[in-house]
């Protein structure tokens, strides 16, 4: 498990502090995660273009992923395997997914009129 | 016994071959392939919303943005308290630890109770089934799988609460076992009986019979959720020196990044589920 190491008052005084510093990081974040919230919220009620909305709420999602990742899930200060190793499933998922979503968001995908009309019939 | 603070060094574990802690290490490659289990489901409902065969219901529809946002809002702050609960016991702070553990299965809870409250809704009211749709089968196997997960998280974190008054004499611990046992299943019965209390509460409101119609209607539901949180405050009293400090830092840490992955694929979503359907 982890070590102990022999740590001097003035050592102990700052791993005292880093921890008091990291409350504070931790509170700061999270009223960053719901003001990013509440400004999702708002943008899909806006008059504004689908693509500048969806590519907001696409940027917005992923900023509130990274904070959470980054510093909730401490991999700001764990050792950059834990991060390599998250990433490598990570794009996997994504891959696969944006891999799918492509080919099923193709024009020849889409369900032919005749299989839609039986299903209309059939409804 | 608790360990004092700033003794061990959270981060790095000069004992593996990678310096990272054995528990993190499985963790991080468990959320991994977690990942790719969530990408799969949140795609199938993509795809399927691309192509919505005839009769598929109008999601914008049936969607309540103010509940999901409230429930988005309890789970972002539900890892605001797991971060703490892990920060507090990095420092040996054993009861600010239990605090903001109860605080995590609170909110937890109440994530919980806004989904069956949701569910419940879209079947009874908005007709929609988990095989009446192409769009009820992948929203409820999408969102009842990640329900799933916070559930047992619920869980591991009440275990872990309960774990944190292991006595360090060793002695005591067929009483403890015992003890705890106990501890769970008044925790068991208090959840269930609050919940029931919520919705009703909820319900009556709704129908405007207001506090006195769900005393009427459910009084022993009410009974059983005071006498559940009287037990859990004796229960929760501590006395003497317990076996919990410092170095299980690591385990509560691993448990926390369950909780934090949880709210990271609900953070999807909210977005590719419920907010892209208003555009």
């Amino acid at each position: 498990m982890a070590s102990h190491a022999a740590h001097s008052p003035e050592l102990h005084h700052a791993d005292s502090h880093a921890h008091e510093s990291k409350f504070h990081i931790f509170v700061q974040i999270a009223m960053i995660l719901a003001v990013i919230t509440g400004v999702e919220i708002v943008l899909i009620y806006l008059p504004l273009y689908k693509w500048l909305v969806v590519s907001s709420l696409i940027i917005l999602s992923t900023v509130k992923f990274l904070l959470v990742i980054f510093y909730f899930m401490h991999l700001r200060w764990d050792k950059l395997f834990c991060t390599i190793l998250f990433f490598i499933g990570l794009l996997l998922a994504g891959g696969t997914a944006w891999a799918l979503l492509l080919l099923f968001g193709a024009e020849a995908s889409a369900p032919i009129e005749a299989v839609q009309a039986t299903l209309r019939h059939l409804a | 016994m608790s360990s004092h603070a700033g003794t061990i060094d959270h981060h790095h574990d000069h004992t593996t071959s990678t310096g990272i802690p054995n528990k993190k290490l499985f963790m991080w490659a468990f959320l991994a392939s977690d990942c790719m289990f969530f990408g799969a489901l949140i795609s199938s409902h993509l795809i399927y919303r691309l192509h919505p065969p005839p009769g598929s219901p109008d999601a914008s529809k049936i969607f309540s943005i103010e509940l999901t946002s409230f429930s988005t809002f309890i789970l972002l702050m539900s890892s605001l308290l797991m971060a703490l609960a892990v920060n507090s016991l990095q420092k040996g702070q054993v009861k600010s630890t239990r605090r903001n553990l109860l605080g995590t299965i609170f909110f937890g809870l109440i994530f919980l109770a806004c989904q069956v409250y949701e569910f419940s809704h879209f079947v009874h009211e908005q007709g929609l089934t988990l095989s009446n749709s192409v769009f009820g089968s992948t929203f409820y196997t999408l969102t009842g799988t990640h329900g799933c997960h916070v559930a047992i998280g619920v869980l591991w974190l009440v275990l872990m609460y309960i774990r944190s008054f292991k006595p360090a004499d060793a002695d005591e611990g067929r009483a403890w076992l015992l003890k705890s046992f106990l501890h769970l299943i008044v925790f068991g019965v208090t959840v269930v009986a609050a919940m029931a209390s919520m919705l009703g509460l909820v319900h009556a409101y709704q129908t405007g019979d207001g506090f006195g119609g769900f005393l009427h209607h459910h009084p022993l539901t009410f009974a059983v959720t005071l006498a559940g949180l009287t037990a859990l405050w004796f229960l929760g009293r501590s006395k003497g020196q317990v076996d919990f400090g410092e170095a299980n830092a690591i385990d509560v840490e691993s448990m926390g990044l369950y909780w934090h992955f949880v709210d990271i694929v609900w953070i999807v979503i909210f977005t590719a589920v419920y907010l892209l359907e208003y555009l």
